[in-house]
């Protein structure tokens, strides 16, 4: 389902140029759990963003369901986002103004839903990982772990084919970490693709898990 | 076909802004509310001015002596009715009057009762009383306001230049639709004017000329400087010349005004144009990461835009039309018209100039527009991996 060909990814930084990737080739079957770990700066992060189309590799090649993502054009790129990906990010990166449920409904927005549809879509959503009770709150009142779960549900809204979560359990104390990996867990019985980008220990050795992938320095080890 | 999510996305950021917005709105208000009061105001005025200029002789010839306006020799006339070109030369009694008691002057006009077109348009403009006095004047609206304020209001006792007074009936009111000029006028016969100011019978204030061709003003203008070389001779361009000018220099006041609310409004483009605060680039970077299209980042930012400009224009104008029709334009007005201060107060006639508006509209509501979708482009069309980091 993703292929990742001699990927290679440089960043001009200060007129230094970093390399966050080199040469990296690995392929992931649809419905399958990955796990990427490694130390921070290891490449993990910027490998999620180049399968979500959020930037472009230096060199190489992206391809999701065959099609050749890193030569989309910035529209067509969105385009494939909103209807393929979901990303869970390290801090939520919600817009903390505005309600759970309004937050929900952001990748739906250009759209342009039916209303009544909508509404009861993004509600259901919301009993689904339990968060329907918090559905008018503004989320910067909201604590961590339920504004990880207006994530989840944020960016399971467009029913993607392949979720992709960047550290998800940096900002959560270990109870709330177990209970967002009981929610990938009964994510996988969806068949979707989930790769996870994390240095915490308790996503190593889970049962679910099809594959664990370490990054150092740009490279899988 | 209208994304309803999006405008409501777009009215959502406006508010999570509150204090900006507040910001902006109350400049961007200010400054259509003074273009509009002004275009409002001159709209108006020049209604007005027209309406007056219209009505206004081809030339006006005045005696000067040591470069002092004096009466003229009514015998002139004469002489002016002989130059070709001439179809009419009348000699005007008229002058100042000043009303002590609400220190203002009021425009004696005298008239000739028998002369059929004065009494034609004179029994159009006003609301006779039945009043049957030998001695009797039509006075402006504004006149007659004045003098009723002051229980004048069957005659006023005019004092002539011996001390001794003249009991003048007040006969009628003239209209309001050329109120500018007919306001603080009272016309009276010619030997009520006369015997007021004290002009002698072969004296006159001054000459008026019609001309029917109006190619042959200015040569007929030049031959009465030449037989008359004490008389000053106006004509009808340079009264609105003139006009223009006392126009021009008040409405200099307002520039003041309008520079200090024009600087705010360009430093809020400015400041939007330069840039935009990490916060709305990470909002913007949010959004394409869950799939909007840079197309749909720009049209929420329209709407933003749009809804901001277009309620602070709507604002504005209604604010304007309220102050300059309802409160009489206080403040503004008197920088406008502020020669008549001396002159009774008059109404500001309605004038909706479509086109006025639509021109204070072009200059605020679009570029506001611009300059909310420029920086958002800016950031929109970068990676969005590149934006929130």
């Amino acid at each position: 389902m993703i292929q990742i060909k001699n990927v290679t990814k440089t960043f001009d930084i200060n007129k230094e140029k970093i390399t966050a990737l080199k040469n990296v080739t690995l392929n992931i079957k649809e419905g399958n759990v990955i796990v990427l770990k490694g130390s921070s700066g290891s490449g993990k992060s910027t490998l999620l963003s180049l399968i979500s189309a959020l930037s472009k590799p230096t060199s190489g090649e992206v391809i999701v369901d065959e099609k050749h993502i890193s030569k989309l054009s910035d529209d067509f790129a969105s385009i494939y986002r909103r209807d393929n990906i979901g990303i869970i990010f390290q801090r939520y990166n919600l817009i903390p103004n505005l309600s759970a449920f309004e937050n929900i409904l952001l990748p739906q927005i250009p759209l342009n839903p039916n209303k009544k549809t909508i509404k009861l879509h993004v509600e259901n959503i919301m009993k689904k990982f339990h968060i329907h009770h918090k559905k008018d709150v503004i989320v910067k009142n909201l604590s961590g772990g339920e504004q990880q779960r207006i994530a989840i549900a944020r960016s399971y809204i467009n029913t993607p084919k392949i979720i992709l979560a960047d550290e998800p359990t940096a900002n959560l104390d270990k109870k709330l970490s177990l209970s967002f990996i009981e929610i990938l867990k009964e994510l996988k019985q969806t068949n979707l693709t989930i790769v996870i980008a994390t240095h915490d220990p308790l996503f190593f050795g889970l049962d679910f898990v099809d594959e664990e992938i370490e990054l150092k320095n740009g490279e899988i080890v | 076909m209208i994304n309803l999510y999006l405008l409501e996305y777009a009215l959502n950021s406006i508010l999570r802004e509150k204090l900006k917005s507040l910001f902006i709105v109350t400049v961007f208000t200010l400054l259509v509310f003074l273009l509009s009061s002004v275009f409002f105001i001159t709209s108006s005025i020049k209604y007005e001015l027209d309406s007056t200029l219209d009505a206004l002789p081809e030339i006006i010839v005045q005696n000067q002596q040591a470069s002092r306006t004096i009466d003229i020799d009514t015998n002139v006339a004469d002489k002016i009715l002989n130059i070709a070109g001439v179809s009419n030369a009348t000699p005007r009694v008229w002058g100042y009057y000043y009303f002590k008691n609400e220190d203002v002057y009021f425009t004696l006009v005298g008239i000739d009762e028998f002369e059929k077109p004065y009494k034609k348009s004179l029994q159009n403009a006003i609301k006779l009383f039945d009043s049957k006095h030998t001695d009797a004047m039509l006075v402006g609206n504004g006149v007659f306001k004045m003098l009723k304020k002051h229980y004048y209001k069957e005659y006023l006792n005019f004092i002539k230049p011996d001390g001794s007074l003249k009991k003048i009936y007040i006969d009628g009111v003239f209209d309001t639709k050329t109120a500018l000029e007919s306001n603080d006028i009272i016309v009276m016969s010619n030997e009520n004017v006369r015997d007021i100011f004290g002009i002698d019978e072969t004296k006159a204030t001054d000459i008026v000329v019609k001309i029917p061709n109006k190619n042959e003003i200015n040569t007929i203008a030049y031959k009465i400087k030449t037989l008359y070389p004490n008389a000053r001779v106006i004509t009808k361009e340079d009264i609105k010349v003139s006009y223009q000018n006392i126009f021009d220099y008040k409405s200099g006041l307002f520039l003041a005004l309008f520079v200090v609310s024009i600087f705010t409004f360009f430093i809020i483009i400015y400041d939007k144009t330069s840039g935009a605060t990490s916060e709305q680039k990470r909002e913007v970077g949010i959004l394409k990461a869950l799939g909007w299209r840079v197309d749909d980042v720009l049209k929420e930012k329209f709407y933003e835009g749009f809804i901001l400009s277009f309620f602070s224009y709507m604002l504005g104008v209604m604010l304007s039309a309220f102050y300059v029709y309802i409160l009489k334009a206080p403040f503004l007005r008197d920088i406008f018209i502020g020669y008549s201060n001396l002159k009774p107060p008059f109404e500001l006639v309605f004038i909706f100039n479509f086109q006025s508006l639509f021109i204070v509209f072009l200059l605020s509501v679009p570029i506001y527009i611009f300059a909310t979708i420029i920086p958002s482009w800016k950031i929109a069309t970068k990676d969005a991996d590149e934006v929130m980091r």
